[in-house]
């Protein structure tokens, strides 16, 4: 390499000119278009590399006194204006220099300094779809350029594409501007913003709750001995359909008033508590309910523990959606929103469960599926204390996840083997209901 | 029977008391550790040092004041390596690994010990290294032989680095620590809880270095996690995420604090879940250069916007093996943005690099800092 940079070296000094292309050998000409509904606002920033910025530098201080003054700087401002070629929809544009700063000689002259023009366009009006061309021929021979255009903060404009040549020296922004004479601040379509809002929170609930597998894995493990009667300090035989299905409600009834509750106490900014233990109690949640699932604990008392433990898991929804910088009076209804796509998500989760655990537990194959049920569901939940007191990333999330992206195949799997074991199991009929003594 | 019960139960409890406290005190231990390094630091200073180290928190002018050019082109405030005594030094890195994860650190040192490489072997005014030094018609050597300035010294080294503090270390009130040199600039707002590190510069010229007999990449994870990414995509994704221009420069560096440009490139809602993970792994590249419990924090944030991020490419779309790719990447969604942008200047394009990672909602933890 050593070797190399001599050899090139060399080779400048004899023939007194570029030896290789470099990036400061080149004059960067970076162009940010700031499109609004009338006008448009460009800042193009002009950095002459080292190599080249005596040429640049000559151009510009035209007396060669080493000040740029600013009648100087005027007209090189105008000489790049020039050298542009704008129009929006085939027709010309009159850009207007709003500002032109220049950096000290010396700066220029290490390759540091950075020259900035900032101009402004007006917009004739026109149809939908419109098609802003920025051309730029400013010193081709030595330049490389950047353009892009800012995200529109006027939500009625809608970028569509950009195109460029391959060394963006030609740039076409194309873009929509939907009726125009909808005003901004109309209720109806403030009324639309916020709806769309919500729905994108629902999706978010939902999102959150699919994602969220500890969530969904501590309400089926509390469902596992819904269907189960309790003898002494064991589990039973099944407690009948029409039994089963009100205590399964009942779990899901109370974990979502729990988890409504302090989620939205907590969004409203009432309570605020430390996302990292609350991670470690929804982990420690999960691990109770496993427990409870290979033994009684708390008989009967699902619902309370469901709902208390729902507190819990609240405040991590609660801490998802703060990141999301809500305020305002919209955050009560995005909380609303976002509360309804967790529970939409939710009862399809034990929609799809709960036929497979009904078929199931009127089976034997019933207390192996819950022992096992139980010991995975242990595991995971032991693997997330661990990891999330430790702050470290472990396999329990990437085994978990992994059996949570294929839901639908277990779930469905599920089924059919509940059905096969029912089938064979030959009862056909679940036992009548019976009073559970507790 | 009924005894097993309170055993369980009274273990649960201990579990979940251990287990509360355990990460309560984890929580805390983030900030005021950093705090106690920064003030370990001060202590170690001069009077006169202590003038120079210490900024108000809002001054708009220090924040900007960082680069990817070597200090000697664009001055950097605060004091570097070079002026502090070894006590002092150490105090100093001890204050900027308790605000990084040990990987970040590692990844900082290496970008530090890739420009005493430079310095090293920058034996002509053209080097390897650094910024051209070619001598205009007349005009006077910008750098002198070694490397040096006018002959006045080095303009590459890894104890060309330099300490600002913006503020008054504290565990309430929000205070910046900014780090940087040559290819480095790192801004870390402290603010109560919340570690934020946007907008942080890395960068890396050589890019691939000997030292010890170790082969060094810097910025290697940068390029392979995200070449492996590309690679993952199918024709059509690939089709969208590769762009047909060239893209010399990084769009948002130095000075372009707080834009948001129009997105390009593939959506992550057209990934499948092993690309958006990869993609993710990526962004852990830079997000994961601050503690843990501060990167946790960004992590869940970029995921909650990953519906939204798109990934966009220029230039190559192999690599040599061992090297860094010399294509340019964009990586933006709600709060994010990453590019790598590989540069020319000494020849190979896999040898020099410019990063930038940015979060346009929250330059120097405004989000944090009510600003």
């Amino acid at each position: 390499m050593k070797t190399k940079r001599i050899a090139g070296l060399a080779l400048f000094i004899a023939l007194g000119c570029p030896a290789f292309a470099h990036r400061l050998d080149e004059y960067l000409q970076a162009t940010m278009i700031s499109l609004e509904d009338k006008q448009a606002q460009f800042s193009m920033r002009l950095i002459p590399g080292v190599a080249v910025s005596s040429e640049v530098l000559a151009e510009i201080d035209s007396n060669r006194d080493e000040v740029i003054s600013d009648g100087e700087g005027r007209a090189y401002a105008e000489r790049v204006l020039g050298e542009l070629s704008l129009s929006l929809d085939g027709h010309r544009l009159n850009p207007r220099i709003v500002s032109a700063t220049f950096p000290s000689i010396e700066a220029m002259k290490e390759g540091t300094g950075e020259i900035l023009i900032e101009f402004t366009a007006e917009l004739p009006g026109g149809g939908a779809n419109r098609k802003l061309i920025f051309e730029n021929h400013h010193e081709t021979g030595i330049s490389v350029y950047l353009v892009n255009c800012l995200a529109p903060q006027d939500a009625r404009i809608r970028v569509l594409a950009q195109k460029r040549n391959r060394n963006q020296s030609f740039y076409e922004l194309d873009y929509v501007e939907s009726a125009a004479t909808v005003e901004a601040a109309s209720p109806l379509l403030a009324g639309i913003e916020n709806l769309r809002g919500a729905a994108n929170m629902f999706r978010l609930g939902m999102h959150h709750i699919a994602e969220g597998t500890d969530h969904l894995l501590f309400l089926l493990v509390l469902l596992v001995p819904s269907p189960l009667l309790v003898f002494g300090s064991r589990w039973g035989g099944p407690a009948g359909l029409r039994h089963s299905f009100i205590r399964i409600l009942k779990v899901v009834t109370a974990f979502t008033l729990g988890h409504s509750l302090t989620l939205a106490l907590a969004a409203l900014g009432f309570v605020s508590v430390p996302s990292r233990p609350i991670e470690v109690l929804i982990a420690v949640s999960i691990f109770v309910s496993a427990v409870h699932v290979l033994r009684p604990l708390f008989p009967g008392r699902e619902p309370a523990i469901a709902a208390f433990f729902g507190l819990i898991h609240g405040l991590a929804f609660a801490a998802t959606l703060s990141q999301l910088g809500l305020d305002g009076w919209a955050r009560l209804a995005n909380i609303f929103a976002f509360n309804l796509g967790i529970e939409t998500m939710q009862l399809v989760v034990v929609a799809a469960v709960l036929p497979s655990l009904l078929l199931l537990s009127s089976t034997r194959v019933y207390s192996g599926f819950r022992i096992g049920g139980a010991v995975f569901a242990g595991v995971a939940s032991a693997g997330w204390i661990v990891e999330r007191v430790l702050n470290v990333a472990g396999p329990v999330d990437v085994m978990v996840d992994a059996l949570a992206h294929r839901a639908v195949w277990v779930a469905a799997g599920l089924l059919v083997f509940s059905a096969v074991c029912w089938w064979v199991s030959g009862t056909g009929q679940t036992e009548p209901a019976l009073e559970q003594s507790a | 029977m009924r005894s097993f019960r309170i055993e369980i139960a009274a273990g649960l409890a201990g579990i979940v008391l251990v287990g509360v406290a355990l990460s309560t005190a984890q929580e805390q231990t983030v900030t005021p550790r950093i705090v106690s390094a920064a003030n370990s630091f001060l202590a170690t200073l001069d009077q006169k040092q202590r003038q120079s180290v210490l900024y108000a928190f809002d001054d708009q002018e220090q924040r900007r004041r960082w680069s990817n050019f070597p200090v000697v082109m664009v001055p950097r405030g605060g004091i570097s390596l070079k002026d502090m005594s070894p006590t002092q030094r150490a105090a100093a890195m001890a204050l900027l690994a308790s605000t990084l994860s040990p990987r970040g650190f590692e990844k900082v040192q290496q970008i530090m010990d890739g420009d005493e490489v430079n310095k090293t072997t920058d034996q002509g005014p053209r080097g390897n290294g650094g910024p051209p030094g070619r001598r205009g018609p007349g005009g006077p050597p910008p750098f002198g032989p070694g490397g040096g300035r006018g002959g006045n010294g080095p303009i590459f080294g890894k104890d060309l680095y330099y300490f600002s503090i913006l503020g008054t270390p504290s565990e309430k009130k929000p205070w910046m620590l900014q780090f940087g040199g040559h290819h480095l600039a790192l801004n870390i707002t402290i603010a109560g809880e919340h570690g934020v590190l946007t907008p942080t510069l890395t960068g890396a010229q050589p890019a691939l270095y000997t030292l010890d007999g170790k082969t060094v990449r810097p910025l290697g994870q940068e390029s392979d996690k995200a070449l492996a990414l590309l690679n993952a995509l199918d024709e059509k994704q690939r089709k969208k995420a590769i762009l047909s221009y060239e893209l010399a420069d990084l769009v948002l560096g130095p000075g372009q604090d707080g834009k948001t440009i129009q997105p390009e490139g593939l959506k992550a809602t057209e990934m499948n879940e092993r690309q958006r993970a990869m993609m993710l792994d990526v962004i852990s590249e830079w997000a994961g250069i601050i503690n843990g419990s501060a990167a946790n924090a960004r992590m869940n944030e970029i995921k909650a916007g990953l519906d939204n991020t798109w990934f966009a490419w220029s230039g190559p779309t192999t690599a040599t093996p061992g090297k860094n790719i010399t294509a340019y990447y964009r990586i933006q969604g709600p709060n994010l943005v990453i590019e790598y942008a590989p540069q020319t200047l000494g020849g190979d394009p896999a040898l020099h690099v410019h990063t930038m990672y940015r979060d346009p909602t929250n330059d120097y933890g405004r989000k944090y800092t009510h600003e």
